[in-house]
């Protein structure tokens, strides 16, 4: 135990050296959820009005049209297509934002050259436009992860993207599925200058900040209340890979190595590891609750909020150390972590409540942990829930987190320590 | 009181390490020299408990590592070939959690990471953040970490490479004291002087073999009587091959090309032929040296290589 509680200690000396990681992960929810309860926060819902002006009218163009004017986005977001007029439109105040798509943009994401999507902002209209760039900016984010992952894959499938010929034979097939599955091997590429950017302006005089601090009150922490919780979980799932991260950090520096010809078994340094992990979940988990207890305005069932905590402390630990476990390297785990998480953040409903999803959606959330614990916190928050209205959550997560751990337990000592960390 | 027997490793079709058996004696300073490659970061691997041998047995006052490695890794100090430190942490920080590690608690601690940090001269610098240490720091950093808890055997893998000289003399100087002060020191080089300079008993090691074994003088002993010759030039390894093989009584060690190694033959007469002949013949040389029988020509007439940096 004096071993354990030595090595997570120097664990949380070192990450207290180097907070930036944490802090960024940590202030997220909080900008992101403020963002969005100030917009919709006091009444009526303003919507953010979108011009896009598509130069490209190739694949990716138009899928990323249908994902700005998708169903799920519709409740945020009036999106209307645009020609040449877009920018005067702006210009003349008509709406929120004008999202440009450069004229190659399809062609320059497939052959991997830069191409940036622009965002022209009516600053006139408060915190909309920012909105509007938040949201572009993680859709930006994603297609760039994408285009770099998947490098490999879109060579083999540009000349069917950009040419005519839509000749899928099984041969083709066979190809872009082996290139996939390298692309997912090599990632190390990954951590390149982004290849996709959003440049950002404004237009038109910065004199215009008009009302928006209308009536807000219990409005706006209603809709805190709402986005906060899946956001948080999001964020903890991040907390909890920075942490885990560290034992490949620790790999490469030599350090897990040495730990392991101390007089330690190789599975004490592994707990250890995890139990940081945990600890820094935990910190992260009541600042968190902290920010979240001040929006709330019915009282918490604390034993509820205690025990789904810990579950899902349990499972935030379980996925990184599979997911690092698997990976074997810091790079790779980085990234297969950050896909992995955005997808089970989407389609648990992190970020867009998934009650307005489609169907099929609503039927493979509850495969992923960010569901359950976006539930049981909007539950426990929102609607006065007790413990045992959210025992599934509690189960599931914590089943979840058993299993995981076991896995990525077994998965990081066979290809870290047993290699002997090298 | 470190026995080790037979042991073996081996990386697909490479044998890093091929049944060798040695043992270290309380107190003494055991050398491991061998030339890049030659296994002995796999063997201190081994003998540290992080990598599994294939065959052999590793016996510490006749407790097996295998059976009970907490047991004996608790006597055992590690200072691997490439420095792991805490960045982030000082030298003190980074000694504390060694030493805590290793069981060491409150004002016994602190003695033990002030008599350290004395001993590798960081006390200092001991409270900045190591990633502001200069290269031949982190070094005395890496052995400090290996002697904080006064181990009764340390295992030292190559600890001078790589620094300027200055540093080098510093750490030799610490190892020396550390063996001085009673602790038994396993010390892998590839330098023939350090091995010669620091080394009670040395084991030379290649291809994953002991080839020879025994104190400075036992091993000069097998070199023979033998003076070598070393001659620097112009010329192709097949022409003084050649050369050499016409001459009766020496030996061609090695040759390649611009240098050759050949043995007098232990006797007088053999050292003067084997000099007119080669000033008799056409061979564009630069440089001639004799030498005494040394490490370096045991290693030549067991290898056929010469141990250079
Ligand atoms: N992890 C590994 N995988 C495959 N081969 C390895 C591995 N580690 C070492 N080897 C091989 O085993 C042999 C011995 O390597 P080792 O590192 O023990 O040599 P060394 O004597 O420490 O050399 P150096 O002086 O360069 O440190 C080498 O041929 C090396 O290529
Ligand atoms: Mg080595």
């Amino acid at each position: 135990m004096r071993t354990l509680i030595l090595m997570v200690r120097k664990d949380l000396i070192r990450k207290a050296r180097a907070p930036l990681g944490l802090l960024v992960v940590l202030a997220f929810p909080i900008m992101f959820s403020a963002i969005i309860s100030m917009a919709f926060g006091g009444g009526s819902t303003p919507q953010v009005y979108l011009l896009v002006e598509n130069l490209d009218d190739n694949l990716l163009g138009k899928a990323l049209i249908s994902a700005m004017s998708s169903e799920q986005m519709g409740e945020y977001f009036d999106v209307e297509i645009v020609g040449e007029e877009g920018l005067s439109r702006i210009e003349d105040g008509d709406a929120s934002a004008l999202l440009q798509i450069p004229e190659n943009f399809t062609e320059s994401i497939v052959e991997g050259k830069p191409c940036s999507l622009s965002l022209v902002r009516n600053p006139a209209q408060g915190i909309l436009p920012e909105i509007a760039e938040q949201v572009s900016l993680v859709l930006t984010d994603i297609l760039d992860g994408g285009s770099k992952v998947l490098r490999e894959p879109m060579d083999a499938l540009a000349p069917y993207v950009l040419g005519d010929s839509l000749d899928m034979n099984a041969a083709l097939v066979s190809n872009i599925s082996v290139a996939f599955f390298d692309a997912f091997e090599g990632v190390g590429k990954y951590l390149n200058p982004p290849v996709i950017t959003l440049s950002s302006m404004s237009v038109g005089a910065e004199d215009a900040e008009e009302e928006e601090e209308d009536e807000g009150g219990a409005g706006v922490f209603q809709i805190f209340l709402f986005v906060f919780p899946g956001i948080s979980v999001y964020a903890l799932f991040l907390v909890g890979d920075l942490a885990m991260r560290d034992i490949l950090t620790e790999s490469e520096a030599g350090t897990l190595r040495r730990q392991i010809q101390g007089p330690v078994s190789p599975g004490r340094v592994l707990v250890a590891k995890a139990a940081f992990s945990a600890s820094v979940a935990f910190i992260s988990l009541i600042m968190l609750t902290l920010i979240g207890w001040i929006a709330a305005d019915a009282p918490i069932d604390l034993l509820g909020y205690l025990v789904l905590s810990l579950a899902l402390i349990l499972a935030v630990v379980g996925s990184a150390a599979a997911i690092y476990g698997a990976a074997g390297k810091l790079q790779r785990g980085a990234v297969i972590a950050s896909i992995v998480y955005l997808f089970l953040a989407f389609s648990g409903g992190s970020f867009f409540s998934i009650d307005g999803m489609p169907g099929i959606i609503r039927l493979i959330a509850p495969i992923s942990p960010f569901y359950w614990g976006t539930q049981g916190y909007k539950a426990l928050l929102g609607q006065g829930a007790s413990l045992a209205d959210i025992l599934p959550s509690v189960g599931v997560l914590s089943a979840i987190g058993i299993v995981l751990l076991i896995l990525g337990g077994m998965l990081l000592n066979r290809n870290l320590v047993r290699g002997g960390g090298a | 009181m470190f026995q080790v027997e037979n042991l073996s490793k081996r990386y697909g079709e490479i044998h890093a390490v091929d049944g060798i058996s040695f043992q270290v004696r309380a107190g003494e300073v055991y050398g491991l020299l061998g030339p890049n490659g030659a296994g002995k970061t796999t063997t201190l691997s081994m003998l540290s408990g992080v990598l599994k041998p294939d065959n052999g047995r590793i016996l510490f006052d006749d407790i097996d590592l295998h059976a009970e490695p907490v047991k004996v890794k608790q006597q055992l100090g590690v200072v691997p070939q490439e420095t792991a430190l805490y960045e982030d942490l000082s030298a003190r920080e980074n000694l504390k959690f060694w030493g805590g590690l290793y069981g060491l608690r409150g004002s016994e601690l602190d003695q033990a990471i002030n008599k350290t940090l004395d001993r590798v001269g960081l006390t200092a610098r001991a409270k900045d953040a190591v990633k502001k240490y200069s290269g031949g720091m982190k070094r005395r950093l890496n052995l400090a970490l290996g002697l904080i808890h006064e181990p009764r055997l340390v295992l030292l893998d190559e600890p001078t490479v790589g620094i300027d000289p200055q540093a080098r003399v510093n750490i030799l100087d610490v190892v020396r004291d550390v063996a001085k002060s009673g602790t038994t020191v396993l010390y892998t080089t590839h330098y023939l002087e350090e091995a010669e300079s620091l080394c009670d008993r040395i084991a030379i090691m290649d291809h994953g073999r002991i080839l020879a074994e025994g104190s400075l003088d036992e091993l000069k002993k097998q070199a023979g009587e033998e003076e070598t010759v070393t001659i620097e030039g112009n010329f192709e390894a097949e022409l003084v091959r050649a050369k050499i093989e016409a001459v009766s009584s020496v030996r061609l060690l090695s040759a390649e090309q611009g240098r050759a190694v050949i043995s007098t033959g232990g006797s007088g007469e053999g050292a003067v032929k084997l000099l007119e002949s080669l000033f008799g013949a056409d061979l564009p040389m630069h440089g001639i040296s004799i030498r005494p029988p040394s490490l370096n020509s045991l290693f030549l007439n067991l290898t056929g290589r010469e141990l250079r940096d």
